[in-house]
């Protein structure tokens, strides 16, 4: 991968990568293997980018569908108990921000399904309904419902009101 | 004021350091540790399976009746599993305290030693193998009856001095058949168990390769 092919490409939206990245993810070691993974996959598939979407939205599909693997491969290749797998209260979470309330979303975020988590974060990114909907490969007509549900999860866990 | 999730979100990123990339080099540290640890596995459980399935068959062969082939076969497997044992470890000296290059490098040197070591016993023990069969087969029993009864044509077979030549040459040939493929069966043999692992450190080095340009 060429330096310039990363600065100009990757690095503008290395924050859609590593937001992602950190939601499948619950050390840093993990973290930058995903996030390695996805930046090498840009790379190999950038010629498979025909321009019918924004780069940013290509980018998306691209580090979940990446992270979304790894998650699998790491569950079949782990003999022990992933943090997966456990239940939300033993998850111990590696990754710290300084925004307290952040790294509790982030942290409620990481208790919902592995879709549900794509679909908040596009959300929470301002994607519209459609684009969400094109990048999970689902119908509109549900993402409305669906991150409805998943709002009001996440306001439970983090004892919101509204 | 009780904050959104959405400005939870929003409010949360604002601050650059938040976002930091991780650099593209030695990441591949627990990829590697992956991979390596995954043959190491293999590997063992593959000494540990010949080690059980040569004992099995040489308990068959007892009751079989052609114990030579057993202990023959015993014998060879046994030989194999010394050397790979010895071999698996000087993997274990490979230093781990460096970059996941050098590391995977290391790791990739010593499987092409150890896989040549392999292909050249290979030349010797798969005829090995065949004639610890046919051997086997004619030391016992029934190869005995069969002998005996070939003894009593004697107008079917070519003997000199009560060697059936042609049989003796048929068996030498196919060892020697068999002695020059080895190199290609031992191969496919490889490939077959560890060909995705192998494979997966090639693109990882090759991988590496690129990011270092």
């Amino acid at each position: 991968m060429s330096n310039d092919f990363y600065t100009s490409s990757i690095l503008p939206y290395a924050g859609i990568i590593i937001k992602i990245c950190r939601a499948y993810t619950n050390n840093q070691e993990d973290f930058e293997d995903y996030y390695q993974e996805v930046c090498l996959q840009i790379w190999r598939s950038k010629d498979n980018f025909k321009g019918q979407s924004e780069w940013s939205t290509w980018i998306y599909r691209l580090s979940l569908n990446v992270s979304l693997t790894l998650l699998k491969k790491d569950k079949k290749n782990r003999n022990h108990f992933s943090s997966d797998t456990l239940p939300a209260g033993l998850v111990e979470d590696s990754h710290v921000f300084s925004d307290e309330s952040l790294n509790q979303l982030y942290s409620a975020i990481k208790q919902l399904s592995e879709i549900d988590r794509a679909v908040i974060l596009l959300y929470l990114e301002e994607k519209s309904y459609q684009e969400i909907a094109d990048i999970i490969g689902t119908n509109q007509n549900n993402i409305g419902v669906r991150i409805k549900r998943i709002k009001e999860r996440l306001k439970k866990k983090l004892n919101l009101k509204n | 004021m009780e904050k959104s999730i959405e400005t939870i979100w929003k409010e949360g990123f604002l601050e650059s350091d938040k976002l930091i990339a991780p650099k593209l080099n030695n990441l591949y540290n627990q990829k590697s540790k992956h991979i390596i640890d995954k043959f190491n596995r293999m590997f063992r459980i593959n000494l540990i399976a010949i080690i059980i399935g040569s004992i099995l068959f040489l308990i068959y062969s007892i009751f079989s009746g052609i114990p030579i082939a057993g202990v023959g076969v015993f014998i060879i497997l046994s030989i194999i599993v010394v050397v790979n044992k010895n071999l698996m470890n000087t993997l274990g000296k490979i230093d781990k305290n460096v970059s996941s290059y050098q590391y995977l490098i290391s790791f990739d040197q010593w499987m092409k030693k150890q896989t040549s070591i392999n292909r050249k016993m290979s030349r010797f023990y798969y005829p090995a193998f065949f004639l610890s069969f046919v051997l086997g087969f004619w030391l016992s029993n029934e190869g005995q009856l069969l002998y005996n009864e070939i003894i009593n044509n004697p107008n079917e077979i070519y003997f000199v001095n009560g060697i059936p030549v042609f049989w003796v040459l048929g068996v030498l040939s196919i060892t020697g058949i068999i002695a020059i493929f080895s190199g290609k069966i031992y191969n496919f043999d490889v490939k077959l168990i560890y060909g995705r692992i192998f494979s997966k450190l090639d693109d990882m080095i090759a991988d590496i390769e690129e990011l270092r340009k």
